[in-house]
């Protein structure tokens, strides 16, 4: 039987993944998605006040959008609960 | 530069020079969606592409008109469009409304245009939210926007069949929310 193990991620390893060395991840609800070929996240910088890198659970509640617009990026992995 | 107006601003608690970007990526998506827009409106031909012609031009007029409105308080808060068009082509809040492979493909155009306008409705939303009781131009020119991005969503929405749009198209004049800040 097929096991995917997803990485988990640190928040100190989420950061390295800001979109400065191409690689942009956000975290959204414990998951890590890479939305590093988004039109939106260039530069890992999205409408100018997020950064990737980061985990926007709280963030994404005050969006003008529903976290459905992370569904079509790849899940690479989760963060790791810091409590 | 508007100083006492910018000052107001900034005494509010808002991050100007964050909100100077958003204007600018905005008024890029403008800009650009106009350019954009261009070209898919000259491909809307035939029985299928003419039906939804004069929609799409209303919308290409409406969003230069956006562009030209939100320039004058990009410079009342002390900002300023780049020098290169090239750069303020690349800072748009939008990905490009680019031609389908197909373009006798209506659907596929129509979904173009259905995306380029949630697109904005998102980005006016989110301005309208920042400067709500704190910026009071700059919101009332986003929710001017916002208004006229809404009834371009609705318009579009209603050709891909999902659902009436509640009204009818501009009699007469374009832009019957925004006029007041190109006058």
């Amino acid at each position: 039987m097929a096991c995917s193990i997803k990485k988990v991620f640190t928040k100190e390893e989420l950061k390295k993944h800001d979109g400065s060395n191409g690689s942009a991840y956000v975290a959204f609800g414990g998951k890590v998605y890479d939305v590093s070929q988004s039109f939106h996240w260039r530069k890992g910088i999205h409408q100018v006040m997020h950064h990737a890198g980061c985990d926007l659970t709280e963030a994404l509640g005050r969006a003008p959008h529903g976290s459905d617009m992370l569904d079509k990026f790849p899940v690479v992995g989760e963060l790791m609960d810091s409590d | 530069m508007a100083k006492v107006a910018r000052e107001m601003v900034e005494r509010a608690g808002v991050n100007v020079d964050e909100l100077l970007e958003l204007l600018v990526n905005n008024a890029a998506a403008e800009l650009t969606t106009y350019y954009y827009y261009t070209i898919l409106r000259v491909n809307l031909i035939g029985l299928d592409g003419e039906t939804i012609k004069e929609i799409a031009e209303t919308a290409r007029i409406e969003d230069r008109n956006h562009f030209e409105a939100i320039v004058p308080r990009i410079y009342e808060l002390g900002g300023r469009l780049p020098e290169s068009m090239v750069d303020f082509h690349n800072c748009s809040a939008c990905p490009p409304a680019s031609l389908p492979k197909d373009p006798t493909d209506v659907k596929a155009m129509l979904t173009v245009l259905v995306e380029a306008e949630r697109c904005a409705v998102r980005g006016y939303t989110n301005i309208c939210n920042l400067t709500a009781g704190k910026d009071h131009r700059t919101y009332d020119l986003a929710q001017a926007i916002l208004n006229e991005e809404v009834e371009h969503e609705s318009w579009f929405s209603e050709f891909l069949g999902e659902g009436p749009s509640g009204h009818f198209l501009r009699r007469g004049d374009t832009s019957p929310f925004v006029s007041k800040f190109l006058k």
